[in-house]
């Protein structure tokens, strides 16, 4: 499975990064215009993480099942990883189109929020004791945590700062020729998000079952 | 009120990698008293504490009477005493007493905690604060709250330990009479000689596994050479 | 409801009986007013008056993470959070019992704050006493319905003090938007801008529910 996802976010890659090599520069952006093609992405991934982790959270708690805890670290690290990547690629395009290096407008504010969400998420793993107490608090707010993101939305649009934040994408009006690439790029972000989230997965439970060898029972006498 | 059955049946609790208590199987008729033994680290509180509903287990069934795995209902039938008191040090005894009462919907519970601290001869002191009182005062208060419900299944949880000759006595007297009075006992315990007259059946566990299982009238003796051993295999 | 009763007597009767979280909170509050004084020179100008149902609830933020990190700080001593873990039927009302008895504490703390920033920052609350009552107490149950449920978390982590805030702050945008808007507009004299009410009522709701369901699972061991 790891190996496969491997080939295609390879090969997907490896395309998208042609397309957007050969996607039409911006008139009037410029150059930096293409960061775009990796913020956009890095922020459905990072909803994407975000999200799992929460339905993830909340799967372990009715089933108990240890499996979709390692789900839920495992995405909720990823998802970091892409919120951090968004987080940083999008002011540096923001300074260099805008002339600003933030605005506190409905998205970004969003999103900045998660990013400080799911940072206490991995902070409270690391602060708990017990791995399975663990799992089980984590749930709980990883579960509150994607409840936010609806709840964020609407308090922000209710009174945020002036929308800045270009929604081409819901106005369908991006520019000639830059369909493919952003579509494709996207695609390549959540493979990559899948790939991850498969190599943590994998490394979670790589961790938990060879750290100790299991203890030797004495024979059970009589039961 | 009677007591109620408990059966398990491949009863499992894990903390992570660590297996508090490995597939465990129980039936105990209403009305019994199961003493369980073993080393520290055997499992004992992991099992009292399963039973009591304050842990899910990871794997396998319990039972309480006609409750199955329903916790919320099976902690309605269940008293507890463990290792901790569960008191408030602020509270004197009988606010102690009147809020366990209250919270499991005990009608009248000021003349239960009344009752209940005038059984444990506890009378004289029931508007002192319990931070006051000397270990074995705070014991018999935590017993009292244990059986303020009148539950037909009580845990306890070496509910001897660090009580005087005169107190352990009057504990296993409470202990024989809540048996006689049909309830369905659950003794963890160090002690072999304090499990054998108020126990039916044994269980002696090492490393979260049964290593010993005694039924009928309890024998000290065989019962303490298979407590040694499980000690060896700890 | 049994349960939830003997909970919020419980913990009111202690409280009544020591005090101490009350007077607690209450200094605390009030030094947080002074402090805003130092940090905000030049006195009482239309701009800072304009700021002030912000600042009254970054102080009223401030008192509840006080007060929430000791919700549990009771339960704390011979083990006394089993005791409430062995509550039959739903935790939930364990919770609300803990909730409801925070609210409490929490009321008498934020009608003296609002008196000292009606002082010091020269406000009239009297004729909007009431609906500024009804605000304080819709943001109170969202930023208090989370904390208790995070202050029970909390308690099962290394750094309980710390922990608490990591969470709580984050996910408190959307009942500080609400309510400081409503506060904003009550001090304006204008009418309760409808849209902050409905955040503050749906926020409440769902962290509410949340609260009172996953209070079952923080219980546990």
């Amino acid at each position: 499975m790891i190996r496969a996802s491997g080939l295609v976010l390879g090969a997907l890659a490896a395309f998208t990064a042609y397309l957007v090599a050969m996607a039409p520069v911006d008139s009037v952006q410029g150059v930096i215009q293409k960061i775009l093609y990796v913020h956009v992405p890095a922020a459905f991934s990072a909803y994407a993480g975000f999200l799992t982790t929460g339905v993830c959270g909340a799967l372990y708690l009715w089933k108990n099942d240890e499996r979709y805890d390692r789900t839920a670290i495992a995405a909720a690290e990823v998802g970091v990883l892409f919120c951090t990547l968004n987080i940083i690629s999008g002011p540096i395009w923001a300074k260099a189109t805008w002339g600003h290096w933030w605005v506190w407008d409905p998205r970004l504010t969003v999103t900045l929020l998660l990013w400080f969400i799911y940072l206490a998420y991995l902070l409270l793993r690391s602060f708990t004791e017990g791995s399975e107490r663990t799992a089980r608090l984590a749930a709980v707010y990883g579960l509150l945590g994607v409840l936010a993101i609806p709840l964020n939305y609407f308090a922000i649009e209710l009174f945020g700062g002036a929308a800045m934040h270009p929604d081409n994408l819901e106005r369908d009006s991006l520019g000639a020729g830059m369909r493919a690439p952003f579509a494709f790029s996207v695609l390549t972000g959540l493979a990559a998000f899948w790939h991850l989230l498969m190599l943590r997965q994998d490394l979670e439970a790589r961790r938990l079952t060879e750290a100790l060898p299991e203890a030797d029972w004495a024979a059970e006498a009589g039961s | 009120m009677s007591g109620a059955a408990i059966a398990a049946r491949g009863l499992e609790k894990r903390f992570g990698r660590a297996v508090a208590l490995a597939g465990l199987d129980l039936d105990l008729p209403a009305g019994q008293g199961l003493a369980v033994l073993g080393p520290n680290g055997a499992g004992k509180t992991t099992l009292l504490r399963l039973v009591a509903g304050l842990a899910r287990p990871s794997a396998g069934s319990l039972s309480i009477g006609e409750q199955r795995g329903h916790r919320r209902e099976m902690r309605c039938l269940v008293g507890y005493v463990g290792h901790a008191t569960l008191l408030y040090t602020a509270l004197t005894a009988r606010q102690n007493l009147v809020f366990a009462a209250r919270l499991y919907g005990v009608a009248d519970p000021g003349a239960r905690a009344d009752a209940l601290l005038e059984e444990e001869g506890l009378t004289a002191v029931a508007r002192r604060p319990v931070g006051g009182f000397s270990r074995g005062m705070a014991q018999r208060v935590a017993i009292a709250r244990g059986l303020v419900h009148d539950p037909p299944v009580v845990l306890l949880d070496e509910p001897f330990t660090g009580l005087d000759r005169r107190a352990a006595g009057r504990l296993a007297a409470r202990l024989i009479r809540l048996r006689e009075a049909g309830r369905t006992l659950l003794l963890v315990t160090h002690d072999v000689s304090q499990a054998v007259p108020v126990c039916d059946e044994a269980l002696v566990l090492a490393r979260g596994r049964v290593a010993h299982r005694s039924q009928g009238p309890l024998e000290a003796l065989s019962l303490e050479r298979a407590y040694e051993a499980a000690l060896e295999t700890a | 409801m049994n349960v939830f009763l003997a909970v919020l007597r419980k913990d009111l009767l202690i409280e009544w009986r020591s005090r101490d979280r009350v007077v607690a909170m209450l200094l605390f509050a009030l030094l947080v007013v002074v402090v805003f004084q130092f940090a905000l020179p030049g006195g009482v100008t239309p701009r800072t008056r304009e700021n002030a149902p912000g600042l009254l609830w970054v102080a009223y933020v401030f008192a509840s993470l006080f007060g929430l990190g000791r919700a549990f700080s009771l339960e704390l001593e011979n083990d006394a959070l089993s005791g409430l873990a062995l509550a039959p039927g739903d935790r939930g009302w364990v919770f609300l019992g803990k909730l409801v008895s925070t609210l409490v504490i929490l009321a008498l703390v934020q009608a003296v704050t609002a008196a000292a920033f009606a002082v010091v920052f020269e406000l009239s609350l009297l004729p909007v006493a009431a609906p500024l009552a009804g605000v304080v107490l819709l943001g109170s149950l969202g930023l208090s319905g989370i904390g208790t449920l995070f202050s029970a978390v909390a308690v099962g982590t290394r750094f309980r003090e710390v922990m608490l805030p990591l969470l709580l702050l984050p996910l408190l945008a959307p009942v500080l938007l609400g309510a400081v808007r409503a506060t904003t507009a009550l001090l304006s004299g204008d009418e309760l801008p409808f849209g902050a009410l409905q955040l503050l009522l749906v926020t409440d709701a769902s962290y509410l529910i949340i609260s009172f369901i996953a209070f079952d699972f923080v219980l546990d061991e």
